[in-house]
């Protein structure tokens, strides 16, 4: 039981406070902060004490780690076996496609051959990885891990599974630059996908190609898609190269302005196959 | 005045350490579902003031400098910071005695409360982060989370430390 006596708790006496005792240890803290701030007290004490004090804070936080990384785990796995699902899925579709495909080529085969059309489409490819997208004196420039020792050719055309990507320009011995195909310096021939309306498209500089003048009066709409037209030897026939996604009127209203989004961009991409066209 | 018995004091003081162990654990624990540090109760000002509103007999002056010091070694940023955040605590706690009666336990909450901005404020005061980037939601819910805390060592001093 509580008796009533005043000595012991003389610091909690309503009617006297220790009033230099508190001056002398304010500014003793004053002081200390101010010796720690200056010299680095705390963070060497602290770093001596690592040693001691990381295994102990590690064994604190090891029931809370293995609840987190359980918990990933099973998330973790959730996400796979659903990104599996769809893989499979998508691959199921390539494969009546890629069938559908080897029918369409050996009808070509056929025609051409009735026809007397011969075309070699022999491409061989080195497929090489993105390094880097950068701009180089104001032009976009796509480096990637191939070179000279991989027998990449100035000049040859690049693609990769979404379309074209660019024009080897630079090639030293393990890299090789890219002009990519929304450089203001590009430009590729291209035709619709239904064969209709040959045409120049141009780079603009701002990640899409354009048809600065075409004739208003053609069919051409939006969501139309370009491919090579194989008329430069260059680029071989029928690699996808962008959608139309808008129609700008011109100061004459005999023409129009097309713009193209390509359906590569190089940033969205890691692999790319340079062409090495055999003629 | 009230003197408490050899008994008393000896459970405070055990309480005392035991709780300032634990929280040594907790304040180094990252709990799963709070992911930002800026929202953790500061566990060992809720615990000094909860000492003092419940009129600890062993703590003076220089026991909560030396408690003060030997919390900066764990999670202070300036030797000394916690040290001054403490003997000011009991600096305002004696003049708010000075001024006001406090018996009822609205009063306490109201003092508790008071204490606690006032010790944030000396903290942030001394803090070596210039720039208070911290969303006010952040330190709003970190002072909500100081003051539970108190309350709850100040229930646990009070249930162990009764005869």
């Amino acid at each position: 039981m509580a008796k009533i006596n005043s000595r012991d708790l003389r610091l909690f006496n309503r009617n006297v406070f220790p009033l230099i005792p508190f001056v002398v240890l304010f500014f003793l803290c004053l002081v200390l902060m101010a010796t720690d701030y200056r010299k680095q007290i705390l963070k060497k004490i602290k770093k001596e004490a690592f040693v001691i004090s990381s295994p102990i804070t590690y064994l604190i936080n090891l029931p809370v780690k293995i609840f987190r990384d359980s918990k990933d785990n099973f998330i973790t796995k959730k996400i796979l076996q659903e990104k599996i699902i769809n893989l499979e899925q998508t691959n199921y579709e390539l494969s009546i496609k890629a069938q559908e495909n080897k029918l369409l080529a050996s009808e070509n085969k056929l025609l051409r051959n009735s026809l007397k059309i011969y075309k070699d489409f022999n491409m061989l490819g080195v497929h090489a990885e993105i390094i880097l997208p950068t701009v180089k004196n104001g032009h976009s420039v796509i480096t990637i891990n191939r070179g000279l020792k991989n027998n990449i050719e100035a000049g040859s055309a690049v693609i990769n599974n979404r379309g074209l990507v660019g024009q080897i320009i630079n090639i030293s011995k393990s890299y090789s630059e890219i002009r990519p195909i929304t450089s203001e310096s590009y430009a590729v021939p291209a035709i619709i996908d239904n064969g209709k309306e040959n045409v120049i498209l141009f780079g603009n500089g701002n990640g899409e190609l354009e048809i600065p003048l075409f004739p208003a009066s053609s069919s051409i709409k939006i969501n139309d898609n370009f491919v090579t037209s194989g008329t430069d030897n260059l680029y071989p026939k029928g690699i996808y190269i962008g959608r139309v996604t808008e129609i700008k009127t011109t100061n004459s209203p005999k023409f129009n302005s097309i713009i193209v989004t390509p359906f590569s961009q190089p940033t969205t991409f890691s692999q790319i196959t340079v062409l090495d066209i055999k003629k | 005045m009230i003197k408490k018995t050899t008994l008393e004091r000896r459970k405070e003081r055990y309480l005392f350490v035991v709780l300032f162990i634990i929280l040594i654990f907790l304040s180094n624990l990252g709990t799963p579902w709070i992911e930002e540090s800026n929202m953790m109760p500061n566990y060992f000002i809720a615990l000094i003031i909860s000492c003092i509103l419940n009129k600890n007999s062993f703590l003076n002056l220089y026991k909560l400098l030396i408690i003060g010091l030997i919390v900066d070694l764990f999670v202070g940023q300036l030797l000394g910071q916690y040290g001054l955040i403490f003997i000011n605590i009991y600096l305002a706690y004696f003049i708010c005695h000075k001024i006001l009666i406090i018996k009822a336990a609205i009063q306490l909450l109201a003092l508790n409360i008071f204490l606690t901005v006032y010790s944030f404020l000396i903290l942030w005061a001394t803090s070596l982060s210039y720039g208070l980037v911290i969303p006010f939601n952040l330190l709003l819910i970190q002072f909500i989370l100081t003051i539970i805390a108190s309350l709850i060592f100040t229930v646990l001093m009070k249930r162990f430390t009764k005869n």
